[in-house]
């Protein structure tokens, strides 16, 4: 914790300015009835809308086969996974629950003492836990409707539990932002052990559902880090450098992704000398996903770093700070702070691009909800809309996240605020 | 290392400069002594804020010397950050970072640099903060300060490395008008407590009472040196005259 040597005088809420209430009826007034081009578009909207949304409520709630996704809910999730080391997977989850929790409930702790100090806009927390959490909650909830299994159903909840509870003890403990970080990646770890560790079952043989998060998950850790050293490379003093990392991310932003995977599936083993294994597919995949997405990294992070004036970097210079410290300490911390909507986009994008390692036979989501419309019981029923929905339903949940918590981080870091 | 000539601190000779083709500093000369405090002015474009910048290689110079505490200034990167830690340096735009806390501000070089614990940069800080009149604000953002805090944090961070040397470059211009006392203040008790000071600045009343020696600067060259007495009562040259003219 940070050593407080003064003694601050709380520091008294900003005065709202008064605000406008509008009943209902004058609110749609002003708003829809306003002109009457504003009637005529409101109605002409209102009805395609009210029919759209119509057309869908019955098919999804009346019309839809769901019993394709019933029974098929454990194949979209993990696929060919063995089944009897399914507990793995459990068991994975219930490690990692409690560290996200913990890792979540630090960092707020951290936010609220910074609150407190007087140094950052005092946020409402406890009711936007769950809010912030919606997309999620309501995923999860889908899927154990889909599942209709009292196990998977307590087991859930003990994962939830469990979560609270590290979210709890998270707040208690409070740990700086750096061990909160290394908590987190170390519950990541664990769980990526208790799947693949002791005769466990190894990535080849991963799929679904559980394979789109490991090639989204696996693909935003590896692209990031690689992503910032190809534009701090770009930036650098040594022409050499500067060409390779140049040539590097003009040749991946020109090639398309679909390209860049068939060139990973085929290629890698190619390259590699004579005798080293060939790695898996997966991991063929994953080095495809990540080679293409760091070259955009890459492109975003230079923005932000054109965007630090030069005159921090002269300050942190004329205090003796080396290179390396000015670029770790100075530079990048501020220029990936104006960067996160970029980036988070492209991380969104990468999640749904995963869905594209179909098309070398891998078995993921999206494929996954295609095959299944091919077994006995379900063929030739033109069920697919039913898997593509579901199929949709999970990468948005899983989009819109990711997007709300990027709002939510921008803002807490007040950007558009200098 | 020890000085070669006993209270020189910094000397300059035959530094020039060029920006492709325009030459921003021609020749200069000047020797500062060890507790001195040298007041430089001149018009804008005059090349005051290169010359300063040389002096801890935010420029490079391409021709002449220069020597600070008896350290040769060359291309060698360790010898350039030997003579960053002798020497702190206040900007206009006071350059603070914005995503550190006024303290971080504050520790982040004595941490880094000098490899301070935690405990004793967080206490020296303090102390430096407390000299430039604002500890109430350790924990909060620079950009939650005035101008003038800011300023006078930016000098209790360069203060922070203890160097033997301080150049402000225009350390006041950017203040709102109420401000630049605050921050004048605060140099001037730097300057009495015997720090050895290069302040480019206009505020003739802060360099009447606090300069030894006035350099006037114009189009790359030291046009004329004297006790700020001699300097405003009667300069030798005539674009002293001029200048002085200008601005008082
Ligand atoms: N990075 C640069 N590239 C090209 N020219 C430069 C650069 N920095 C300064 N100059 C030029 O060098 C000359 C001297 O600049 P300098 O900043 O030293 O002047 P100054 O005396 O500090 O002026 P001011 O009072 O406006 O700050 C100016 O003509 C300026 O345009
Ligand atoms: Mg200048």
């Amino acid at each position: 914790m940070a050593t407080r040597i003064d003694t601050l005088e709380p520091i008294p809420a900003p005065e709202r300015p008064p605000q406008r209430r509008l009943s209902p009826r004058e609110w749609a007034r002003e708003n829809l009835f306003g002109s009457w081009l504003d009637t005529v578009l409101t109605v002409v909207f209102g009805l395609v809308v009210a029919w759209l949304v119509y057309r869908l409520g019955k098919f999804v709630f009346v019309d839809a086969r769901w019993e394709i996704i019933e029974r098929n809910i454990t194949n979209l999730m993990v696929s060919r996974f063995p089944r009897d080391e399914l507990w793995r997977v459990w068991a994975a989850l219930l490690v990692l629950g409690p560290s996200l929790g913990f890792g979540a409930g630090s960092a707020a702790a951290a936010r609220r003492r910074e609150a407190e100090e007087g140094r950052a806009a005092v946020v409402p927390e406890r009711a936007s836990a769950l809010r912030r959490l919606g997309p999620l909650l309501l995923l999860v909830g889908v899927l154990l409707w889909f599942a209709q299994s009292f196990q998977a159903t307590l087991l859930t909840l003990a994962v939830g539990v469990l979560g609270v509870a590290g979210y709890l003890l998270g707040r208690r403990v409070a740990l700086s932002g750096r061990r909160t970080a290394l908590v987190v990646l170390l519950g990541i770890a664990a769980a990526y052990v208790v799947v693949t560790g002791f005769g466990g079952v190894g990535w080849e043989d991963w799929g679904g559902f559980m394979l789109t998060i490991l090639l989204a998950v696996g693909g935003i850790l590896l692209a990031f880090p690689f992503g910032v050293l190809l534009a701090l490379g770009r930036r650098s003093s040594l022409p050499v450098v500067r060409a390779v990392c140049v040539a590097y991310i003009e040749l991946f932003r020109g090639v398309p992704l679909i390209a860049v995977l068939f060139m990973g599936a085929f290629m890698i083993g190619f390259l590699l000398p004579a005798g080293v294994e060939r790695p898996s597919l997966v991991t063929r995949a994953l080095i495809a996903l990540v080679l293409f997405t760091a070259a955009y990294v890459a492109e975003i992070v230079r923005g932000g770093l054109q965007g630090v004036p030069a005159g921090q970097v002269e300050a942190a210079q004329a205090l003796g700070l080396s290179h390396f410290r000015i670029t770790t300490r100075i530079v990048l911390p501020q220029a990936l702070r104006t960067v996160i909507p970029g980036l988070v986009g492209q991380f969104i994008s990468l999640f749904k691009d995963t869905s594209l390692v179909a098309i070398i036979g891998l078995t993921e989501l999206l494929n996954v909800s295609r095959n299944i419309t091919a077994q006995p019981d379900f063929i030739a029923q033109g069920l697919i809309v039913e898997t593509l929905l579901f199929a949709a339903f999970v990468y948005w949940t899983g989009a819109y996240w990711m997007s709300r918590e990027s709002q939510r981080l921008e803002r807490r870091l007040g950007l558009g605020e200098r | 290392m020890s000085t070669e000539n006993g209270k020189g601190m910094i000397q300059l000779e035959g530094v020039s400069k060029w920006f492709g083709d325009f030459q921003a500093l021609n020749a200069v000369d000047l020797a500062v002594d060890r507790q001195e405090v040298v007041v430089v002015c001149g018009p804008s474009g005059s090349g005051k804020s290169t010359m300063i910048r040389c002096i801890n290689r935010l420029e490079k110079h391409d021709q002449g010397r220069i020597v600070v505490d008896g350290i040769e200034l060359s291309d060698d990167l360790r010898n350039i950050q030997e003579i960053r830690r002798e020497v702190g340096m206040v900007f206009q735009q006071f350059n603070l970072f914005p995503h550190l806390t006024v303290l971080d501000n504050v520790t982040l070089a004595p941490r880094q640099v000098r490899r301070w614990n935690k405990a004793k940069a967080n206490e020296k800080a303090m102390e430096h903060l407390r000299r430039v009149r604002i500890p109430e604000q350790a924990h909060k953002y620079p950009l939650q300060l005035s101008g003038g805090q800011q300023q006078r944090v930016a000098i209790a961070r360069a203060l922070a490395m203890e160097p033997k040397i301080m150049l402000f470059d225009e350390a006041t211009s950017a203040l709102d008008p109420e401000m630049i006392k605050e921050v004048l203040d605060v140099m001037e008790e730097l300057a009495e407590s015997g720090m050895t000071m290069i302040v480019v600045t206009h505020e003739m009343g802060f360099a009447r009472a606090v300069a030894r020696r006035m350099v006037f600067m114009a189009e790359g060259e030291i046009v004329e040196v004297g006790t700020p007495e001699h300097f405003f009562t009667n300069p030798r040259e005539e674009r002293t005259k001029q200048f002085l003219s200008q601005i008082l």
